[in-house]
């Protein structure tokens, strides 16, 4: 089995070329058209043909009608099963809804929405990136709203920087598993993959300092000292919800006397290390520091982020690093 | 029931209905295969739905190799083949019991359903009878709906859902089916032989001995059924031949064993008879005809010297075929001195008395015809009563019947009278098959059942050859003109004699006897005869496997066109409301003019961009837009905004 697989890769891949040029890059949404849907018999279907074939000849030869009949019923069914199988995945609607970004080693997820208006369910619809295939999920049919269903396809991210998902087939072998239907998307879904982050985080912290963005003016220790117009990055604890209630905007409250340490993680403090062990390291101190919601900045060369904190700040990092050449 | 079927797990479910499914398709051939097999099926299905409930494991595959072996050998030690139909279902049920002891995953349980349908499929080759064709279109609907059912993951799916899914998909492929049962070219022979099938004969039999317990077939089964090409014989000429008997051992009349290869020359005369004979299975290689048959299909059947039709294979299914007879017939040659000899031969020691009565009345007689007058005269005028319920008989039964109980039926007045004709040296002999038909004028055919089993004697009379003589219808005249039921006497019992006097009874048996033979001879004989002449009513002459394949792919297209049109209406979106609909199509009219809406726009957007693009459009462009937004943001839409915006799009020229 492994053998003919490699035996028909070459194929496979001319295949693939041939269908990617045939259909060109989808949009978001797509909408299936029957021309696009391929439908072969899986081993069962062929298991039954064969079946039904030695059912003819047997019946042939005993020249009994009835048998024969039964076999041309059992035929017609199928006939009818594939063109079930065929409808079952034209018309359906795909979009893509979201990406996450992952760490490398976990795994991509890329959530693709199935949606179905018509007035019939769909059953058993399954995505299928090379090496993987989902649960099946069921679409009922569309009543005043057309029914949708997300599911997520998991591609393995090995190494860190962007995983693309060139191609995956929605397909189904709904109503009695004789014939699989399938349709091959080119979505050109991309997922950014973080780099892993390091299992222990080298100490002391680098390059401490205490001017940064997100915290400027005086600070005291815990104690109240005003407030000050909002800036993008401030801590949302510290926003004056009251003074946002009673309509003055959004002001920052200022404390004097915190010890507010803003880090700059730098790529040039991981003298001695590889590229790969340096990001995982500066990956693992933005993680640490975003968890205990402390402000950083991020250096490497040729990127330069201040110090600010939150989930986009996070991200914006993370990303810089995903995508650092080398 | 409902209830505790719910509360079981999917897997639970699913192998609860394929064991249904093929306890479905194993009950037809409970009669078919060892009881044994049966048991051993059913203990391994039950065996099996414990180990799902309770958790067991299954056995492992040592021992279900252990089986397997058993199971094969079994079979051989009792059929001694693997070959042919009985041998191939037993292994076939013991192959189905052994995979349910392997059942996991949805491929064992579909493949244990497509073993189901080969089941079913088996007991066809068995019986093709009419009242067959529910149940077997019920198991074939249970075991696709069963098939669906096992193929659901998302959502346990009920059953009564598979079932009406699947319905609606058998309903939509009968028209193919059926046409390709029409069209399918049929081939005349076979491509191997077939194992002879072992099976109890039925019918009459090849040996009369009168005066042991009532043997006549008091059956209301049917020996065959006639279709005349014209119209049928009258009442009295209804002789149908089977087999005939020569040797008599004082008792017993039997078939000899040695073959005599001159067959006298007949010379027919009357009226001809066409017609064709639909043959019940009886396990014998007899073929009923009208005495005489005259011309019978040569490849199939021989006949022999004694004018017996023979077919080549033992009728073990039902057969038809088609024979000219005549009723009036003389032959000119002479009698061979073997035939004379063997068929003059009586046991010397036996029925003394008969042989002195013979001697008597030939001495009165010397003429043949005269002697056989006065012997039918000794019948007709002294005390001799037909009867089902004779008594029985001394050790020399004719001597016993014809001067102590006098009662009898045909084979009694057969046995008496052929046996006085060879003591008085006539050649004579004994035939037995049926005589009479009921005719069913809903069919325009003759019913012959095993009650109309009759045996008669043939003299030889020099210069007219062998003349058929019915003792019985001088006795019971009644008995050859309308049947059993009206000679025998009132408190007998007669097939059919209860419901006699009821003439909707009556009715409706003759109407559903027709609707079985218009089945055997249009659905179960339908070949390539009756293919071709179907066609040829159609307008088609003289097809062949060609044109009928031609005529096939041309019906498969079209059942392809008529399906994907039918499914894509079923599949076809939800209706959109009016503004929506107005609008997408303004959206093709556009797209196909080069201006198709980017994903990202909206109307207003999208219709000031095209507007830009085209100034001459500009006005209706930009009042399709306000009419848009009002239809869709407005208060209530009116409907002159609507049919205004429609008429605006219908305008547009692009």
């Amino acid at each position: 089995m492994a053998l003919l697989r490699r035996l028909l890769e070459p194929f496979r891949r001319r295949m693939r070329g041939w269908m990617r040029k045939r259909q060109g890059d989808d949009p978001d949404p797509v909408v299936l058209t029957g021309r696009r849907i391929y439908i072969l018999p899986t081993a069962l279907g062929t298991g039954f043909a064969g079946m039904l074939l030695l059912m003819m000849i047997g019946a042939m030869n005993y020249a009994n009608n009835l048998a024969l009949g039964l076999a041309f019923l059992l035929g017609s069914l199928g006939l009818v099963a594939m063109h079930h199988c065929h409808r079952t995945l034209a018309g359906l609607k795909l979009a893509l809804a979201t990406t996450h970004p992952v760490f490398a080693g976990q795994r991509a997820r890329f959530a693709i929405a199935l949606v179905n208006d018509s007035q019939q369910p769909r059953p058993e619809l399954e995505l299928t990136d090379d090496s993987l295939t989902t649960e099946p999920v069921r679409l009922d049919a569309a009543t005043r709203e057309p029914t949708r269903a997300v599911v997520e396809i998991g591609h393995p991210a090995e190494r860190r920087g962007k995983v693309r998902l060139d191609r995956f087939e929605v397909s189904t072998r709904h109503p009695f598993g004789l014939f699989r239907a399938w349709a091959v998307l080119h979505m050109d879904l991309e997922c950014i993959v973080y780099p892993r982050p390091s299992d222990r985080a080298l100490s002391p912290p680098p390059h401490e300092t205490d001017v940064g963005g997100a915290q400027d003016g005086p600070r005291g220790d815990e104690e109240y000292a005003g407030l000050r117009p909002f800036h993008s990055g401030d801590s949302p604890r510290r926003i004056a919800w009251k003074a946002y209630a009673r309509g003055q905007g959004l002001q920052t409250k200022q404390f004097a006397g915190t010890t507010v340490i803003s880090h700059v993680f730098d790529w040039d403090s991981l003298e001695g290390l590889g590229v790969e062990a340096r990001l995982s390291q500066l990956c693992r101190w933005i993680l640490d520091a975003h968890a205990a919601e402390r402000a950083y900045g991020l250096k490497l060369p040729g990127v330069n982020v201040p110090p600010n904190v939150g989930d986009a700040h996070r991200q914006h990092c993370l990303t810089a690093l995903a995508l650092f050449p080398g | 029931m409902n209830a505790f079927l719910r509360q079981l797990d999917d897997p639970t479910q699913r192998l609860l209905w394929v064991v249904t499914a093929l306890a479905l398709s194993l009950l037809p051939h409970v009669a078919n295969v060892p009881i044994w097999i049966v048991l051993f099926a059913a203990v391994t299905a039950a065996w099996r739905i414990a180990a799902q409930v309770r958790g067991w494991k299954l056995p492992p595959k040592w021992l279900r190799i252990v089986v397997v072996v058993l199971a094969v050998v079994s079979v051989l030690a009792g059929y001694r083949t693997l070959n042919g139909l009985e041998a191939g279902t037993a292994l076939l049920v013991l192959m189905a019991a052994s995979k349910l002891l392997e059942t996991r995953d949805r491929r064992d349980l579909t493949v244990l359903l497509f073993i189901s349908f080969v089941l079913l499929f088996a007991a066809l080759l068995y019986e093709q009878g009419l009242m067959q064709l529910p149940y077997m279109l019920v198991a074939v609907w249970l075991l696709t709906a069963t098939l669906m059912r096992v193929h659901q993951t998302t959502s346990r799916m009920p059953m009564r859902e598979a079932m009406r899914m699947t319905a609606k998909m058998l309903l939509l492929s009968l028209p193919v089916a059926v046409a390709f049962f029409l069209l399918f070219p049929r081939l005349p022979g076979q491509f191997w032989a077939l194992p002879a099938r072992a099976g109890a004969t039925s019918g009459i039999n090849d040996e009369i001995s009168p005066g042991d317990v009532s043997e006549l077939s008091l059956s209301s089964g049917i020996a065959f059924r006639v279709t005349f090409t014209g119209s049928p014989p009258p009442p009295a000429e209804r002789y149908w031949r089977g087999v005939v008997l020569h040797d008599f051992d004082g008792r017993t009349w039997r078939r000899p064993r040695g073959r005599f290869s001159t067959t006298p020359t007949v010379e027919p005369s009357g009226q001809e008879y066409d017609y064709r004979v639909t043959l019940e299975p009886n396990n014998r290689n007899w073929l009923f005809s009208l005495d005489l048959p005259t011309r019978w299909p040569t490849t199939r059947a021989f006949q022999s010297y004694d004018f017996q039709l023979l077919s080549a294979e033992t009728i073990s299914s039902p057969t038809s075929y088609r024979v000219r007879s005549h009723t009036q017939y003389t032959m000119t040659s002479e009698l061979p001195m073997m035939q004379r000899n063997m068929d003059t031969a009586l046991p010397g020691e036996r029925n003394p008395r008969t042989r002195e009565l013979a001697r008597t009345l030939r001495a009165e007689h010397p003429d043949a015809v005269e002697f056989v007058q006065a012997v039918l005269q000794k019948f007709r005028n002294e005390e001799y009563f037909y009867t089902l319920e004779p008594p029985r008989l001394e050790a020399d039964s004719v001597d016993d019947f014809l001067f102590n109980t006098r009662r009898g039926f045909c084979e009694h007045f057969a046995s008496a009278f052929t046996a006085l004709m060879r003591a008085g040296g006539v050649p004579a002999r004994i035939v037995a098959g049926y005589q009479g038909g009921q005719y069913n004028p809903m069919g325009d055919y003759l019913i012959v059942r095993q009650s109309d089993a009759h045996a008669w004697s043939e003299v030889w009379i020099e210069g007219r050859g062998w003349v058929r003589v019915d003792p019985t219808a001088a006795v019971a005249p009644e008995r050859i003109e309308q049947g059993l039921d009206a000679a025998v006497p009132e408190d007998e019992p007669v097939p059919g004699r209860m419901f006699g006097g009821n003439r909707m009874v009556l009715n409706l048996q003759l109407a559903w006897d027709a609707l079985n033979s218009a089945w055997q001879n249009n659905v179960v004989e339908y070949d390539d005869t009756l293919q071709r002449s179907l066609f040829s009513t159609l307008g088609f002459d003289d097809v062949d496997w060609r044109s009928l394949g031609l005529l096939l792919t041309a019906s498969l297209a079209a059942f392809f066109v008529a399906l994907s049109a039918w499914l894509a209406w079923r599949f076809k979106p939800r209706m959109q409301d009016p503004a929506a609909q107005a609008y997408a199509q303004l959206c093709r009219k556009l797209g196909s003019g080069n201006l198709p809406r980017r994903p990202h726009e909206g109307p207003v957007d999208y219709l000031t961009r095209v507007g830009v693009a085209r100034p001459e459009l500009r006005a209706d462009l930009d009042e399709l837009r306000a009419l848009y937004v009002s239809l869709r943001y407005g208060p209530l839409p009116m409907s002159a905004q609507l049919s205004r915006f429609r008429f605006l799009v219908n305008r547009l020229k692009l």
